[in-house]
């Protein structure tokens, strides 16, 4: 399996659509974090920026909110995911997939321990580049460096966690839908458009969307999940990490039976 | 299992019988209402080249797809020394594999493509080269695929098949996209496998193509076996299938003259006929004793193209064009179907 997953991980960083990505998060994440100065102190000419009442992050929740700014990056994650299996089917690549590992839900489960290092690797690459990028802003704005760099532990283990759940969804939802506009074209629409209206109708039913228990495992909201109806931590990292496998074990199944002509 | 080891043949032997690498036997694929392969059987030897022929469509990528365990498989067994693809372990390290549709990401690189096979497979970054100098394509190794000739990528897809150093070769109408030199480069290269002991099965729709290059041959039409057998005896059916034209004044005379004696003829124009197998020396006396005036008299000598056109489209019942030929005869020898009797034309 090790091995396995060290060649599907030379055949992501071997091609260029992982790091285009990558790059995209990151250029998302220094707009989201120049929003977060660019939103002056009271009035002064900030237009709809302004926020009354604005001071340079300091509390610990406007620090950590800082940290972990680059938090919607998940969606790249996501499609990270999806894009490690739908890729193989795109460019054909899936039939010498096949002829090395012919017991195919084997080559999923490699390509779910792959996405699962991919996100977090993504997410490490976001939170380095928020604390050099948001961490430098904050200080040349008379915030303190080093007490952003205090909140890291406490944002990190969820913010990497989450990111590596969301990537596992993403191949499981790429092992159901290997067409590869088909899956991205779902996974977006359904994030983008259709949760949102989903949870606006039932609100209920946000702790078990995707997104609701992501936002529970990251547990940025530090223990008072409960007050906005969210799960634990931990129980939202097990939902996710379920709809993740369930995905990827009808994918696999469908895959078994699957004709590669 | 480890790979192919050359100082260990015995041993080899006793994994992969040397009467044959690969066995098919009952073979069928339903998709949906199609029957693509049906009942096929047959066997590849090691040390041999196989040519696995028939006409496009007659099942054979089928086939060949349902070895490498990537099409499911409706009924019967295709199996490497008793064993099916999936249960071989490694099975990169046993059989080789060059098929159509099989592509690369068009942004990485020739090189990358094939650490990541390697990688996966558990065989040594050495081999990467190796196979790459193999297949002459070591000056393009960074290149990415995408910027790859057709011919370069029919290379590259050898290389990855050779990068187990398997002992059984399956390619799939290998020579497709590539020029004269590769096609004569391809079968250098298929006999040096063959002499090395290994087993090569090569599928094409053009016997012509693969006369110089196979030892056996796997004739299907309609996803069903026509015939297996050595090229050489195909060949010595080629040599005796022969056919002979006759131009006549006299076409209704020697229609009946035919019709008294067993043999095939066909009419092919108002003053022509072909008679099936037949040769001067038999049917000039034939047209001597019954004064029949002959304008010409032409003795066709089969090609192998011709046999196994013939073989392959003798199932072609509705087709009256392609049925007979000269394999048929007097004495009409194979599972030849279609064979025009004698006095119809």
């Amino acid at each position: 399996m090790i091995t396995l997953v060290r060649a599907e991980w030379l055949k992501l960083r071997t091609t260029a659509v992982p790091w285009v990505l990558t790059g995209i998060a990151l250029i998302v994440n220094a707009l989201l974090i120049l929003v977060i100065f660019l939103t002056k102190p009271g009035g002064g000419g900030g237009g709809a920026l302004v926020s009354p009442g604005y001071t340079v992050p300091h509390t610990t929740q406007q620090l950590r909110n800082l940290v972990g700014s680059g938090f919607q990056g998940y969606l790249f994650a996501l499609l990270l995911g999806t894009l490690v299996v739908t890729t193989e089917f795109r460019h054909k690549t899936v039939t010498t997939s096949f002829l090395v590992t012919p017991v195919r839900p084997k080559l999923i489960a490699a390509k779910l321990l792959t996405a699962a290092i991919l996100g977090a690797v993504l997410a490490l690459v976001l939170l380095v580049g928020t604390v050099i990028g948001g961490g430098l802003t904050l200080a040349a704005r008379g915030g303190s460096f080093t007490d952003m760099v205090h909140q890291v532990p406490a944002v990190a283990p969820g913010f990497i966690l989450v990111f590596a759940l969301f990537a596992i969804l993403g191949v499981g939802v790429g092992s159901v839908l290997t067409n590869q506009v088909a899956a991205i074209i779902v996974v977006l629409g359904w994030f983008i458009i259709l949760e949102g209206i989903l949870t606006s109708l039932v609100h209920s039913a946000f702790k078990w969307v995707p997104t609701g228990a992501a936002v529970a495992a990251s547990n940025l909201t530090r223990d008072r999940g409960q007050d906005f109806g969210l799960f634990h931590w931990w129980q939202g990292a097990l939902l996710m990490l379920c709809y993740g496998l369930a995905f990827a074990v009808i994918g696999s199944l469908i895959l078994t039976r699957r004709d590669i002509t | 299992m480890s790979g192919y080891d050359p100082d260990s043949g015995n041993r080899r032997s006793t994994v992969w019988p040397m009467s044959s690498a690969i066995e098919v036997r009952g073979l069928s694929k339903q998709f949906g209402p199609l029957l693509a392969v049906d009942q096929l059987t047959f066997e590849v030897a090691a040390g041999r080249v196989t040519g696995f022929l028939g006409p496009n469509g007659s099942g054979k990528t089928t086939t060949l797809r349902m070895l490498l365990g990537l099409v499911s498989i409706s009924g019967g067994t295709a199996t490497f020394g008793g064993r099916r693809y999936v249960e071989l372990g490694q099975p990169i390290r046993h059989v080789g594999a060059v098929l159509e549709a099989t592509s690369f990401h068009p942004s990485r690189r020739a090189e990358d493509h094939l650490k990541s096979v390697a990688l996966g497979a558990g065989l040594p970054m050495s081999r990467v080269d190796e196979t790459l100098d193999l297949v002459g394509l070591s000056d393009v190794a960074r290149r990415r695929v995408g910027k790859f000739s057709l011919g370069m990528r029919q290379r590259l897809q050898l290389a990855t098949a050779l990068l187990g150093d398997p002992e059984i070769l399956i390619l799939d109408e290998p020579s497709n996209g590539l020029d004269p030199q590769g096609i004569q480069w391809l079968r250098t290269f298929i006999r040096h496998q063959a002499s090395l002991g290994h087993a090569v099965l090569v599928s094409s729709h053009l016997l012509s193509e693969m006369e110089e290059t196979v030892d056996d041959v796997v004739i299907v039409s309609h996803g069903r076996l026509v015939l297996q057998t050595t090229l050489a005896e195909l060949a010595q059916r080629a040599g005796t299938s022969t056919g002979l034209r006759v131009r006549t004044p006299e076409i209704a005379r020697l229609r009946t003259v035919l019709d008294a004696v067993p043999v095939y003829y066909r009419q092919t124009a108002d003053d022509s006929l072909t008679i099936d197998g037949a040769t001067p020396e038999w049917f000039g006396p034939l047209a001597a004793q019954h004064r029949i005036v002959l304008y010409e008299l032409v003795h066709d000598r089969g090609s192998l193209e011709d046999v196994f056109l013939s073989l392959t489209h003798g199932f072609d019942a509705g087709d009256p064009t392609l049925m007979g030929g000269p394999v048929a005869g007097p004495a009409p020898v194979g599972p030849v179907a279609g064979t025009t009797p004698g006095g119809r034309s």
